[in-house]
């Protein structure tokens, strides 16, 4: 019954895929899209340097962020839970608009170097706060005031400095305009992170069954918590650095899944990663086709998606 | 021997031909090298469409918001048609690729992130436009002249607008302190002496108000700190009407602003006041203060 939802999944990530390289300020037939791959045709730029590298890091970057969501709400057993809950994106946030309001010359290529820094620093802060032997409350909550604080300093630097304020907030929304090939390559070492999530699937179902009995079936708890919240926090750091804090996506894609497939990791984890791609390749496509020539960033759009389903589960988990 | 010459010779003149037809700037990346008039252009910010039109040059494409409106009145009768490119803050690249330019002028606080995205599509000139000041549009304006073949007319036209400058500067009062500002619905921001409104105030012989700190070219402010400043001239730009400017005339603390005890608050357009920065937009500007000014005769 699980599997079932695969294949269905599978063709609709596909059918984005081509949708992403079709439709955009420009409408380009299906016919002319490969013959766009090959340099000095007239279609060249918009699809092989535009939407082809855009389209793959939309399909990474959503994947990633709801893996490092599924992650942690596996970790943490609270379906509220997500990698926001880690400080990481908020961290990375205050990295970046420092660096833009204190050096507002300075080149924009360091940007996602800074953001990476900010959330790696951001996740060393939690864990020296916590340790790696504290209860999960203890680190969600701890995570939640870290975050809380980085938002707060992120609004008095952009009081302070107004005059930087559309760039910092563009940047903070999360937007995968203008990102190109580079940014695709700076990604996918960052893959190499995804095995390693997936082999954690067993025992993430383990520790579902409370601490105890998972420890009495031969799971080092805390080593497979810290294991876990790292990946999430490698995974969603490198996205964040990119294309910055695309919101709820991390929270949201990982709940569907579950109402979809259920909630047994080896399943979970890369479903997730399919509706997480799935996710953000519709929020980029109506992002930008919505209004063209004008282009929202994609945070808009999986906020307005995102936002409002969170709301209902709040009420619903009362 | 004489062969070797020969070819020697063709190759420097081949060379010297085209040294005589490429044209060379400094933008804000360094060199840039153009070596063909432009005819296909693509402008990302409203000082450049300001600059293109001094010396009656349209653009195909205009980052414009998507509201035509926001150019100027008399730049849009100068041009005539474009096609929206989207945002300024985030342009569409592939509407810029689909018009098939030859130039694209970027500004560097905004595009410096696609610059080499934009490169990939046309030849790319990068110069100061968001937080460029008075005098730096001005040369902006006359690296664009350079660039795209009109090195004399812009010239002259930069001349002439120094003329229109120092007419405009003897028909206004001398040393008059003037505060601009824009008013949206919940702020106010001041444009202080390091801005583009505050550099246009200096030329036309006028004098800024004290804001305090000078590191920013737009502060926002209080009605209380408005109150320190207390210009004797109050010029508004409302983004919104209601902007939180009305909202204030209704509290004590407006009655004792030296600009409302006078009369001398006015309200201008928020567009060429703040968004579009050019020697038109400039000269606008000066006519909107002569206006101010015999208001109160």
């Amino acid at each position: 019954m699980a599997t079932r939802s695969l294949p269905f999944l599978i063709l609709a990530m596909i059918g984005l895929l081509i949708a992403n390289l079709m439709f955009g300020a420009v409408s380009i037939p299906f016919k002319q899209i490969l013959a766009g791959l090959q340099t000095g045709n007239e279609h060249y730029f918009t699809i092989h340097e535009y939407r082809l590298p855009r389209t793959i890091l939309a399909m990474l970057v959503g994947a990633m962020m709801a893996l490092a969501g599924a992650l942690v709400q596996g970790v943490i057993r609270n379906p509220l839970a997500s990698p926001d809950v880690l400080g990481v994106s908020h961290g990375a946030g205050l990295a970046a608009v420092f660096y833009m309001t204190f050096f507002p010359n300075a080149d924009i290529s360091w940007l996602p170097a800074v953001a990476l820094v900010g959330s790696l620093v951001a996740a060393l802060m939690l864990w020296w706060l916590c340790g790696s032997h504290s209860s999960t409350i203890k680190l969600a909550i701890t995570g939640v005031a870290l975050a809380a604080l980085y938002a707060s300093c992120i609004d008095f630097l952009m009081l302070v400095k107004p005059l930087e304020i559309n760039n910092a907030l563009l940047w903070l929304t999360g937007s995968l305009w203008g990102r190109g090939w580079n940014q695709l390559a700076m990604l996918l070492p960052w893959l190499l992170l995804i095995p390693f999530a997936l082999w954690l699937a067993k025992p993430l179902n383990l520790i579902h069954l409370g601490d105890d009995s998972a420890i009495s079936l031969g799971i080092k708890a805390n080593k497979l918590r810290l294991a876990s919240l790292a990946i999430a926090v490698g995974l969603t750091a490198s996205c964040v650095a990119i294309c910055g804090p695309i919101g709820f996506l991390g929270l949201v894609a990982p709940h569907l899944t579950r109402k979809l497939v259920g909630g047994r990791h080896q399943i979970l984890l890369p479903a997730t990663m399919l509706v997480g791609a799935i996710l953000l390749l519709l929020a980029d496509l109506v992002a930008r086709t919505i209004d063209p020539p004008i282009e929202l960033p994609a945070g808009i759009m999986t906020a307005i998606i995102g936002a409002p389903y969170f709301l209902w589960l709040l009420l619903r988990t009362k | 021997m004489k062969r070797l010459l020969v070819i020697a010779l063709s190759t420097l003149l081949f060379g010297f031909s085209l040294i005589a037809q490429a044209v060379s700037v400094e933008d804000s990346k360094g060199t840039f090298s153009i070596n063909y008039v432009p005819q296909r252009i693509v402008v990302l910010e409203f000082s450049f469409v300001d600059a293109l039109a001094a010396v009656g040059v349209s653009p195909v494409g205009i980052a414009d918001d998507k509201d035509s409106n926001r150019i100027l009145k008399e730049i849009r009768d100068e041009i005539g048609d474009w096609a929206s490119v989207g945002t300024r803050s985030q342009p569409s690249l592939e509407t810029i690729s689909s018009l098939k330019p030859d130039l694209i002028i970027a500004d560097i606080s905004r595009h410096e992130g696609v610059y080499a995205d934009l490169q990939k599509i046309a030849p790319t000139l990068i110069l100061p436009s968001r937080r460029a000041t008075y005098e730096e549009n001005l040369q902006a304006t006359a690296i664009i002249g350079k660039a795209i073949g009109k090195d004399k007319e812009m010239q002259a036209r930069l001349k002439k607008h120094d003329e229109v400058m120092a007419e405009l500067a003897a028909q206004l009062p001398k040393g008059k302190e003037v505060q601009f500002g824009v008013a949206r619905d919940d702020a106010l921001f001041l444009h202080t002496a390091d801005s583009y409104a505050g550099g246009v105030i200096r030329a036309l012989g006028l004098k800024n108000a004290n804001t305090g700190r000078s590191d920013d070219a737009y502060r926002q402010t209080s009605l209380e700190q408005l109150l320190t400043v207390n210009p004797d001239y109050f010029i508004v730009g409302n983004y919104v009407t209601p902007s939180i400017v009305d909202k204030w005339k209704s509290e004590p603390l407006w009655s004792i602003l030296k600009a409302a005890k006078n009369n001398h608050i006015y309200a201008v357009n928020p567009n060429t006041w703040s968004r579009c920065r050019g020697i038109i937009s400039a000269e606008t500007m000066g006519q909107d203060l002569i206006k101010v000014f015999n208001a109160k005769k």
